[in-house]
């Protein structure tokens, strides 16, 4: 999709960012790197706590008084923001890249009109006029698709539903036409069939204004159908990228190998599951809290390819076939029983690793 | 045993008044947030229950463990119907139905001990464990739900998510009931959690003998625990079957679109699949459409339209006027839709391509 000319957009290299609390410093993120192109769709995913989210504030510079960016980089079209004046920094966040929250209802004021909120930005930013800012409102909401715009410019946030509250956090990002949007779980909210609305119009959006889109959410189904590149986050740390084919096809990393087959499904062959004795397969255990983040791997306690070796050594980045990598001691060993694996499947053999 | 009905509904029903006004309360209307749903539920199998939030599902689950009273119908545990029962007669029967609720963090009280939640029910219930046993019978449903018996004494934030959600699967279960009703059980919970909070349940089931009315929004959840399948929209079943007939099958447009909803985790899908999206939201309960309450909505309409069927507002003359029953279909399972037969072809067409 990428035209002739086009740079990276975004560049996030080696982001560590910790929080000082009560009871100590923690990593929320270490070590994170990606790059945005304009027009294509990059989908981090983790379970909470894995730093997804602290992630997009470190790069919207909306980080609490309690956390801070330790190290690493944050470009824009080659520019680094961090090292930017606070006053071009704050200028940076909303005019090219812009945020859309997941709890709609709490991230809009409830005493102000919806149409009011749309243009704040315009007006304390560009000193649009009234009269303008009304018109670009009513503008902003059709594009979002939400009928009869002009009347509903005049409506508060509890007279939306949930779906049509999302339009609108996605109308007031994209106010300032940035070039890079950020969806922290725009949908987790929302019912199936309005999330369906919802990823198609952002899709849609993306396409017609050649945006970045940042898509952070932990949903691996949402994944399949919006995303052309993939981070796997655990703990802070981003143990798989590659592209959503490959990861999809095969995972290299032993947590996505774990939270692919512990997905229930809706195709037959959930059925088939249930016949063999009816269980999911499950992650033991559960995410580390920050402060509890055991050493070695963080992940080894509850992988099931766990060595020696993972216990006591931070896992090298290995560096795969086809530019993707895995944060792991074991990633070719695991990338190439995943290929076995996939290939089995085509070949007709029904087999899923697990007796 | 297992088989024979345990819990069965008949045309429940439950109107909420919408009042305005501080001083002189009028009431200005009503909303049916359950209209006549009927259903059986069977001792040792699991319900599924379906469909988009404002459907009904919740006020559904309220009427069963009688948090609400129903404004027509019955409820009958065991063949004996609860809603026209004196309080104290009721409680006998409302002890053997009990409910998990969904968010772990606000249906637990952060100032009372695991063993004081778990062994609440049995203030109310004095007679479900006798009182020198009621200290280990707590340890037991800890032990049972996988959590250690030791931490009797903690409190509830010093629990992640998925242990609260076993906290409140022992509270349930400590009185022993025959019937849960899980109110979207894991949707709070972290993906690699839910599995195990799902497998838990299925154990206990094949352990205890326990029925599940399941309510959740995520359909593959439901598809891998259910055996029987409810589709709810606008307080009323639309669909019902088993869970294979319901997902593969499909007889209901609704259903239908709701299934091509789901985002399915293999991105070689996302070209393949000719999905139906439904437009707008659900409708107000307070104002539902009339005849069919799908039609604003239905794409099947659409279609038929198109094809010539005599049409009122866009839609065939049935689903503007004419509101259908849940009546046997003939791919073998019960749908509310005048068309069933278009909608399973149609449906089974989409899943060919």
């Amino acid at each position: 999709m990428s035209e002739p000319g086009d740079g990276p957009l975004l560049e996030v290299e080696d982001l560590a960012v910790e929080f000082r609390t009560r009871d100590g410093v923690f990593d929320a993120v270490d070590g994170l790197s990606y790059t945005l192109t304009a027009g294509r769709t990059l989908a981090i995913v983790g379970e909470s706590g894995c730093g997804k989210t602290v992630s997009s504030l470190a790069v919207m510079g909306l980080l609490g008084p309690t956390a801070r960016v330790t190290h690493g980089a944050i470009r824009f079209r080659g520019t680094d923001v961090l090292a930017l004046p606070s006053k071009e920094r704050r200028a940076f966040a909303g005019e090219h890249v812009a945020m859309v929250f997941q709890d709609a209802l709490a991230a809009l004021n409830p005493v102000h009109t919806v149409g009011y909120q749309l243009t704040e930005v315009l007006r304390v930013r560009r000193g649009t006029g009234r009269a303008e800012a009304r018109r670009r409102a009513i503008e902003l909401l059709d594009l979002v698709k939400v009928p009869r715009a002009a009347d509903r410019i005049r409506d508060y946030p509890h007279q939306f539903s949930g779906g049509m509250r999302q339009r609108v956090m996605i109308a007031a990002a994209l106010a300032m036409d940035p070039e890079v949007l950020i969806a922290d779980e725009p949908t987790t909210a929302l019912d199936v069939t309005v999330q369906a609305q919802v990823l198609r119009l952002l899709a849609e959006i993306q396409a017609e204004r050649h945006m970045g889109l940042v898509l952070i959410t932990h949903d691996l189904g949402v994944v399949a159908s919006v995303a052309d590149d993939v981070t796997v986050m655990y703990a802070g740390h981003a143990v798989e990228q590659a592209t959503v084919e490959e990861i999809f096809a095969a995972p290299a990393h032993p947590y996505t190998r774990a939270l692919l087959r512990s997905m229930p499904r809706l195709a037959d062959d959930s059925t088939a599951d249930k016949v063999e004795g009816g269980r999911l397969d499950v992650i033991p255990g559960r995410p580390p809290r920050p402060g509890e983040i055991p050493n070695g791997c963080p992940f080894h306690p509850r992988c099931d390819a766990a060595l020696d070796v993972c216990r006591t050594t931070p896992p090298p980045l290995v560096e795969l076939p086809g530019g993707r990598t895995s944060l792991c001691h074991v990633a070719t060993e695991v990338l190439e029983a995943a290929h076995d694996s996939s290939q089995r499947a085509t070949s007709g053999v029904r087999g899923r690793g697990t007796p | 045993m297992n088989g024979e009905p345990i819990l069965e509904v008949r045309d429940l029903a439950k109107v909420f008044p919408v009042r305005r006004g501080v001083v002189l309360r009028r009431t200005v209307g009503e909303v049916q947030a359950v209209d006549g749903v009927s259903f059986t539920l069977r001792r040792g199998r699991t319900l599924g229950l379906v469909g988009e939030s404002g459907s009904g599902k919740s006020t559904l689950a309220r009427l069963l463990v009688s948090v609400e009273r129903p404004t027509r119908g019955q409820v009958l545990v065991d063949g004996v119907d609860v809603t026209t029962m004196s309080r104290s007669a009721r409680r006998e029967l409302r002890r053997r139905v009990q409910i998990v609720f969904q968010d772990p963090y606000t249906s637990l009280n952060p100032r009372m001990s695991v063993g004081q939640i778990v062994g609440e029910p049995f203030r109310i219930h004095p007679d479900a464990v006798p009182k020198g046993g009621r200290d280990r019978a707590v340890k037991d449903l800890l032990e049972l739900v996988g959590l250690d018996p030791a931490h009797v004494n903690r409190y509830p934030h010093q629990f992640s998510g998925g242990q609260r959600q076993r906290i409140g699967i022992a509270r349930a279960l400590a009185v022993k009931p025959q019937v849960l009703v899980c109110d979207e059980p894991v949707s709070a919970l972290d993906v690699s959690v839910q599995g195990q909070v799902i497998n838990l349940l299925e154990d206990l089931q094949d352990e205890l003998g326990l029925s599940y009315l399941f309510i959740a929004h995520d359909l593959a959840v439901v598809r891998h625990i259910a055996d029987e399948v409810a589709v709810m929209y606008l307080g009323r079943i639309v669909e019902h079957g088993t869970a294979a007939d319901v997902y593969d099958h499909c007889a209901h447009p609704y259903t239908r679109a709701l299934m091509s909803a789901v985002p399915v985790p293999d991105p070689a899908a996302r070209l393949a699949s000719a999905e139906i999206v439904l437009e707008g939201d659900i409708p107000s309960p307070a104002d539902p459409p009339s005849g069919c309450r799908f039609h604003t909505r239905c794409w099947l309409a659409v279609r038929l339209v198109g094809e010539g069927e005599p049409a009122a507002d866009g839609v065939p003359l049935r689903c503007a006027t004419e509101s259908p029953a849940l009546t046997d279909t003939t791919v073998g399972h019960l749908a509310a839709c005048h068309y069933a037969e278009r909608a399973a072809l149609a449906a089974a067409g989409v899943r060919d391509v």
